[in-house]
């Protein structure tokens, strides 16, 4: 964990802001991952998010990991917070700082 | 290529996972969207449904063979059209209902992830229903069909779900468990899957019973066995066509279509007529056997589910009678003992049996014979126009929906003939092994979140309506209105003349009786004595001279002759909440209570409360009415002058305990503060100086005047934990109240100064404010800071702090009573630390169960009450 912790540390972070409806991917974010940095996901205009941006999020979660750089959300409403409550996945929840495994189901 | 059945196992769990998973990602999705954004796409998708009526219909029957396709198109509007036009105004996001009256509002919370199981015998029609049910709640379905209609299905779970997304719902918000040889088990793996959060079960027994096994929330239904009670009062033609609709509909594959007429004897020729002239055919008993030998499956006694929603012509083929074609209905009467016949159980199809009885006795026990035949909780059907028949029909049977004068079977779907709520699937109870008797449908999809505000009740002020307040008021006696009045009083009372006093200043007219038997702590044997004195005098007015327990008295006696009907022990049950409690009390006393008070302590004169002493129990029972008030108080000083030393201080320190005890109780409100610090000064000022000229009328006044307005207070603000230690010691040892109260003093105003250990549950009170409320009432009384010195003078603390006034307070306690000689713990009381320690569990019990404690600022937990009750045992220093 501590290593982990090293790795991402000596990488640069950098802030994105997600659209106001996140419906699908965001090719920026792509790139600034595939380009190695960490990346803070600022979702301050965020008030949506469909199946298809959940799915992409959890992707990049996956692909950050194997990248070894950390992507974090930030700024999250109640109401798109509960929707990352609702859909059980563990990565989100991780991605907002809640600790490492949801006590309840998990997908 | 083979795989084995691992393999195939772990390939069925990647499909349950992926559609679970699709599934539960909708929902979350789902939770976003409002009211508007629900209702466009549940529009969209019941259009999808009813373009797709006929289709679907065909599809079900081509699929099933079972029932017809006509029937199943208008199962399909039903669970479309009608379905829509009874939800369509219905809110299901985010405040769904208000309640002003309560202060609440009610909030919907999806239920989640939903898994459904759908029948063979309404397939699509099931599915569109749902469907339709899921999205307007927000939820996403998952169906799970049954694997003879498994096609019909998932076809009409395509439709839905493609216009639903088309109208902006979340991809796969529906979806369903593609037909395989492995359908069944992909279903087991579902019920028990951690992402699903309801079953919503509708199809056979064992499908039902597995979904309530599974462990998750579920919705089923239970088996029918409807029955219908053709009452003499019925229209024999209507009702066979009704039954003829119902039992048809679909080839009966209905739950809750008619299985077993009960026919009252007046009406069978008629009704068997008009059955037989609408093509029905009525079976001799030899027929009778035939059709029960195929209709029924001699290994289950249950129907032979090879015939559900056959002909009636296929299934008399089967059974070998002949029939004419196009026959409706096989009709079987039913012959013997109707809980033996084989024909006396749920039959999905057009054959129904029948009874004929000869009174409605007869024929609501025949019908709880078939209702308690297989089919409790779900339908049954009565045609009457004799209201009370219906409604005694209705109470004894146990269904769900008990349908009147129409089709049981298109009845019980709703809408249609009625307005029950839309359904394709039939709560039945607890007597169908369900949690609802519902027509199953939005209502039961919704997690329903309250969100009651708090209610605070209104605080009141109440006390006696004419109080006289000056020394010689007693001569408003010579004024009152009566004709008849009936004086309680003491024997001390005649002694010291006040009795005389007060029976010279009534009217001359006016016939008096006296009681003067009150004791110290008069019991309940007293009391009846009192009132058994009344009822031969008739009084129209009772003067209550003397004392609180004279006063206490006069109100019971008043009150149970009034209302010689009232028990004391149910008037006396106590109550955690005065709003709530279950006793209720007469709204108006006749007589006229006239209370004259001759001690200044209890002030029971202006106060809503009776005590009485219970022998047996070791106890003091508390009455509180607004009733127990009396009509006029009269505080004449005049009457106190010659109070003996001891019975002045213990009835000042009584006083003085309301004061201190209103004045931080739960229940204060400005009016009782304003009345509890006057009397405090009042007694700080007034006791010392008339313990110095016992016969000044000044301060005799002053003093009378304190128990008055803090009588005013606790009757309005009651009590504390010190009354209730009081009450405990002064039931069991016998110690007048006042000097009880005394004792605990000390203890209990340390005891409400600091923070509680528990804070006590009332809306009112919605700030502890003990501490700061003792230390303006220090301030009141002029104490200050310096007071807070020790007897040498030296300061103790310095500033004006909360807690310097306190302990300012609490010395000022001391030293009156000191001067006064007022005991300040048990042992001054001659209690011997033996008999103490023994009584001890008892004391506390009792005080723990007082009512005086509940307004109390903190609650008393019994570790508190023990420790209050050691406490006040042993000397006490100055604080």
């Amino acid at each position: 964990m501590t290593d982990r912790a090293g790795e991402y540390q000596n990488k640069p972070t950098e802030l994105l802001s997600m659209p106001k409806r996140l419906e699908r991917g965001v090719d920026s974010v792509d790139r600034v991952l595939a380009g190695g940095s960490n990346v803070t996901l600022d979702f301050t205009g965020c008030d949506f998010v469909t199946v298809d941006g959940l799915e992409w999020l959890e992707e990049i979660l996956l692909r950050s990991e194997s990248l070894k750089t950390r992507v974090t959300f930030v700024n999250l409403n109640p109401q798109l917070y509960k929707v990352f409550k609702v859909a059980h996945i563990d990565s989100l929840q991780k991605a907002c700082g809640a600790p490492g495994t949801a006590s309840g189901p998990v997908c | 290529m083979t795989t084995s059945t691992k393999e195939q196992d772990l390939g069925l769990s990647e499909r349950v996972n992926s559609l679970v998973r699709r599934a539960r990602l909708a929902a979350a999705v789902f939770t976003q969207y409002t009211q508007e954004e629900v209702d466009r796409i549940v529009k969209a998708m019941t259009i999808a449904a009813i373009e797709a009526v006929e289709d679907l219909a065909i599809a079900a029957h081509e699929e099933t063979k079972m029932g017809l396709i006509e029937d199943k198109v208008l199962k399909n509007f039903v669970a479309s059209e009608f379905h829509y036009h009874q939800i369509k105004d219905k809110k299901t996001v985010g405040i769904i209902r208000h309640f002003p009256e309560d202060n609440m509002v009610e909030i919907a919370e999806p239920m989640g992830v939903i898994l459904a199981l759908s029948p063979v015998t309404n397939p699509t029609s099931t599915v569109i229903f749902k469907s339709i049910a899921a999205a307007k709640t927000r939820n996403t379905i998952i169906f799970s069909p049954h694997l003879m209609a498994a096609d019909s299905s998932n076809k009409t779970a395509r439709i839905l779900y493609e216009a639903g997304v088309s109208a902006g719902a979340p991809k796969g918000f529906i979806s369903w468990v593609e037909k395989s040889p492995r359908l069944r088990r992909e279903t087991e793996l579902m019920m028990v899957h951690p992402e699903v959060d309801l079953i919503f079960a509708t199809g056979g027994t064992q499908m039902v019973k597995a979904a309530y096994s599974s462990g998750k929330p579920a919705l089923g239904v239970g088996a029918g066995n409807t029955p219908v009670y053709i009452t003499s009062t019925a229209s024999p033609p209507s009702a066979a066509m009704d039954v003829v609709i119902s039992k048809t509909f679909d080839n009966g594959t209905e739950c809750p279509s008619e299985q077993t007429l009960i026919i009252d004897s007046q009406i069978a020729d008629a009704l068997l007529a008009q059955f037989k002239r609408m093509n029905c055919y009525i079976c001799n008993q030899e027929e009778v056997e035939k059709v029960a030998a195929v209709v029924i499956d001699p290994r289950t006694n249950g129907m032979n589910y090879k015939l559900v929603g056959q002909s009636a012509d296929t299934i008399a083929r089967a059974a070998g009678i002949d029939v004419p074609r196009y026959t409706k209905i096989i009709l079987c009467p039913l012959e013997g003992d109707l809980r033996y016949h084989k024909l006396s159980v749920e039959k999905l199809m057009p054959v129904l049996g029948y009874v004929i009885v000869d009174s409605v006795d007869e024929g609501i026990n025949r019908a709880l014979d078939i209702n308690f035949a297989g089919g409790t909780g779900h339908t049954a059907g009565i045609f009457s126009e004799d209201d009370s028949v219906i409604e005694r029909f209705a109470t004894a049977i146990n269904a769900g929906r008990i349908i009147v004068n129409s089709p049981t079977s298109i009845g019980g779907l709703g809408g249609v003939y009625n307005n029950l709520n839309t359904t394709l699937s039939f709560g039945c109870g607890t007597g169908g092994g369900n949690i609802t008797t519902d027509n199953v449908g939005i209502k039961n999809l919704l997690n329903y979140k309250r969100v009651p505000k708090r209610t605070n009740f209104t605080l009141t002020f109440q006390t006696t309506k004419n109080i006289y307040i000056n020394p010689g008021s007693l001569d408003h006696l010579r004024s009152l209105k009566t004709k008849s009045c009936f004086v309680l009083t003491s024997r001390s009372a005649a002694k010291r003349g006040h009795l005389a006093q007060v029976t010279e200043r009534l009217p001359a007219d006016c016939r008096v009786q006296v009681f003067s038997d009150i004791g110290v702590e008069p019991d309940w044997a007293c009391v009846q004595k009192a009132i058994a004195a009344m009822h031969q005098s008739q009084p129209d007015t009772v003067i209550a001279l003397g004392g609180g327990s004279v006063l206490d008295a006069a109100k019971i006696m008043r009150l149970f002759y009034d209302y010689p009907e009232l028990k004391m022990q149910e008037l006396s049950v106590k109550f955690l909440d005065f709003r709530h409690r279950m006793v209720e009390f007469p709204q108006k006393v006749h007589t006229q209570l006239v209370a004259i008070p001759t001690t200044s302590g209890t002030g029971s004169e202006v106060t809503p409360f009776a005590v009485q002493m219970d022998n047996e129990n070791h106890r003091k029972l508390s009455l509180v009415d607004e009733c127990l008030l009396p009509n006029i108080a009269i505080i004449d000083a005049n009457l106190t002058k010659s109070l003996p030393k001891e019975i002045t201080v213990d009835t000042a320190f009584d006083a003085l305990t309301h004061a201190l005890e209103s004045l931080v109780s739960t229940f204060a409100s400005d009016y009782t503060d304003g009345l509890a610090l006057e009397s405090m000064r009042l007694i700080f000022e007034a006791l010392p100086e008339t313990l110095k000229a016992p016969g000044n009328i000044v301060w005799r006044h002053k003093l009378h005047n304190a128990s008055c307005l803090a009588g005013m207070a606790i009757g309005n603000a009651s009590v504390g934990v010190n009354h209730a230690l009081a009450h405990s010691v002064g039931a069991i040892f016998k110690v007048p109240h006042g000097r009880a109260n005394g004792v605990f003093l000390l203890s209990t105003l340390a005891y409400n100064a600091k923070i509680p250990r528990k804070f006590m549950p009332v809306s009112a009170y919605q700030v502890w404010i003990a501490d700061e409320k003792y230390a303006r009432a220090a301030k009141f009384l002029g104490l200050s800071p310096a007071y807070d010195h020790d007897r040498n003078g030296s300061p103790a603390s310095t500033g004006e702090t909360r807690e310097a006034m306190i302990r300012a307070l609490l010395r000022a306690v001391y030293d009156l009573a000191l001067n006064a000689g007022q005991p300040l713990c048990l042992a001054e009381l001659g209690i011997s630390r033996e008999a103490f320690d023994q009584a001890l569990p008892q004391l506390v019990r009792t005080a723990a169960g007082d009512m005086s404690a509940r307004t109390n600022p903190s609650l008393p937990l019994i570790d508190d009450i023990t420790e209050l009750m050691i406490r006040a045992y042993g000397p006490r220093s100055r604080p």
